[in-house]
């Protein structure tokens, strides 16, 4: 195996963009993770120079995952290219911190996606699951990323925030934007939204945030005039340890919820319907068997593995798998290599929604990052097969999938099915 | 330790410190733990008990390191 000037090269490549248009690279994976200790693999300008350690087996995610003083969120970046000190700053939220700025914003937000919490947003989710199902089933399918997967998620997190309706399609539109920023760059005119900050200071680089902050303004003082029952309300009243999130958490907290609530849970819903699709099987073993449907929610997360990865900056030199990591040094873990690893799922390349533990890290790899919307996401996918399966819907394939050029979000932008 | 690893009891406990809510205890075993409804830190139910292997289980599955076993004197 090639020398880099870091270690052994990566077998495969798993970093351009322009190879998520054919799917995830598992094979590149498999390769990846059979090696022993870990690789270093090339990225961006400089390539091997600003190169990343490649973590893609099961139990080191685990390990970076759970030790977030040796693996920082807070140095360089948790996307895969640095930032500059300012820009960092600029767009710091939850994903971007440590302890202990990251305990005090995890628990001012944490209440408000607890299991009970989520639980008295079912019926909510419910309503606008059957509405969107039996519209797709009365058009006899179509694309089902514009019917379902995508209004779905973004008029639940929408209602719990207290964004009217009417501007869902713009948050749409907007989160759209934010994803192009993760593949090939945005396709906007840095001025677009009236924009005039430096794109490199916006989550994304997207004149995008810019206009997500603009509308998580106008929220503040509409809930500032008027309180309401909603998400928006609670952030800004949220007190822990005597402090509040400041304007600039606010903001970032809202484009962040908006995103994340929205563009992952789409992609984990796109996913298991085209699975389902294609292994009828597995469909028939849920309707035969409600039961199954919550373990089934968890392999359709799985399967999915809506974020590809996040990146730490290690704060020291520390061994891991038996690789020596420099302080400084990229490390990424790489969920969708996890949850494809033979060490930690019998069979894991079959579509299996029987399976009795399922230790996905779709939502992370089991440390204080761990996803603040995950069980918002679960509940979400598992009223959709719920009412799917309420009027015997059944899908077939269509058309091949439009994927995105993303190697962090597993995006697809169209994919039509039929109803059977 | 005791030899019948399975059988034993242990209790738990939650260092309110180190958690920040993220509520995995209360998915996996909601009649031991509960999140707070103002603050979401979790706490132990008075007299709340697990088999150890259960209780080791919720310790590793505890993404912010809060959760301990409280070992009691023999």
């Amino acid at each position: 195996m090639a020398e880099t000037t870091k270690g052994p090269a990566s077998p495969a490549d798993i970093a351009s963009p322009a190879i998520y248009l054919d799917g995830i690279p598992h094979e590149g994976f498999a390769a990846i993770r059979e090696v022993d200790g870990l690789v270093w693999h090339p990225y961006g300008d400089e390539g091997d120079r600003s190169g990343f350690w490649a973590v893609t087996r099961h139990a080191d995610v685990r390990e970076v995952s759970k030790n977030p003083d040796t693996f920082s969120s807070a140095i360089g970046h948790t996307n895969l290219w640095d930032l500059e000190a300012d820009a960092l700053e600029a767009r710091r939220s939850l994903i971007d911190s440590d302890a202990p700025d990251h305990t005090r914003l995890r628990r001012l937000v944490s209440r408000a996606f607890t299991p009970r919490t989520t639980r008295t947003w079912e019926g909510m989710a419910r309503d606008i699951a059957a509405e969107l199902v039996e519209d797709y089933v009365a058009d006899g399918g179509g694309d089902w990323v514009e019917k379902v997967a995508a209004p779905l998620p973004i008029r639940v997190i929408l209602a719990i925030l207290g964004v009217p309706t009417e501007d869902a399609n713009y948050m749409v539109e907007l989160t759209n934007y934010l994803v192009e920023g993760t593949g090939e760059g945005s396709s906007l005119p840095d001025d677009a939204y009236g924009n005039s900050t430096p794109t490199r200071l916006l989550p994304f680089n997207s004149p995008a945030s810019h206009a997500l902050y603009e509308y998580a303004e106008k929220m503040r003082q509409l809930r500032m005039a008027e309180p309401g029952d909603d998400l928006v309300t609670s952030l800004l009243e949220a007190e822990a340890d005597g402090e509040r999130l400041t304007a600039a958490e606010y903001r970032n907290f809202f484009q962040l919820l908006v995103f994340a609530g929205n563009e992952t849970t789409r992609t984990a819903m796109i996913h298991g319907a085209m699975a389902f699709a294609e292994h009828p099987d597995q469909w028939a073993r849920l309707q035969a068997d409600p039961a199954r449907v919550a373990p089934g929610v968890d392999e359709v997360i799985r399967w999915a593995s809506p974020i590809l990865h996040m990146r730490r900056t290690a704060s020291r030199d520390v061994e891991l798998a038996g690789t020596w990591i420099a302080k400084g040094d990229k490390v990424v873990m790489w969920y969708a290599g996890a949850n494809r690893d033979p060490g930690a799922f019998d069979y894991p390349d079959r579509f299996d929604v029987g399976r009795e533990d399922n230790p996905h890290y779709a939502f992370g790899g089991g440390g204080p990052h761990f996803c603040l919307g995950a069980f918002l996401a679960r509940m979400e996918v598992q009223v959709l097969l719920e009412e799917m399966l309420a009027r015997n819907v059944v899908l077939a394939p269509g058309s091949e999938p439009e994927r995105l050029a993303s190697n962090f979000v597993h995006g697809v932008s169209s994919v039509e099915l039929a109803v059977a | 330790m005791s030899e019948q690893d399975g059988a034993e009891r242990v209790s738990m406990a939650v260092d309110e410190d180190r958690c920040i809510g993220i509520g995995q205890c209360e998915l996996l075993e909601p009649d031991v733990f509960h999140l707070g409804d103002e603050d979401a830190i979790s706490r132990v139910a008075g007299g709340a008990d697990l088999s150890r292997s259960r209780a080791l289980e919720l310790v590793d599955r505890c993404p912010s390191g809060a959760i301990s076993i409280v070992e009691l004197g023999s």
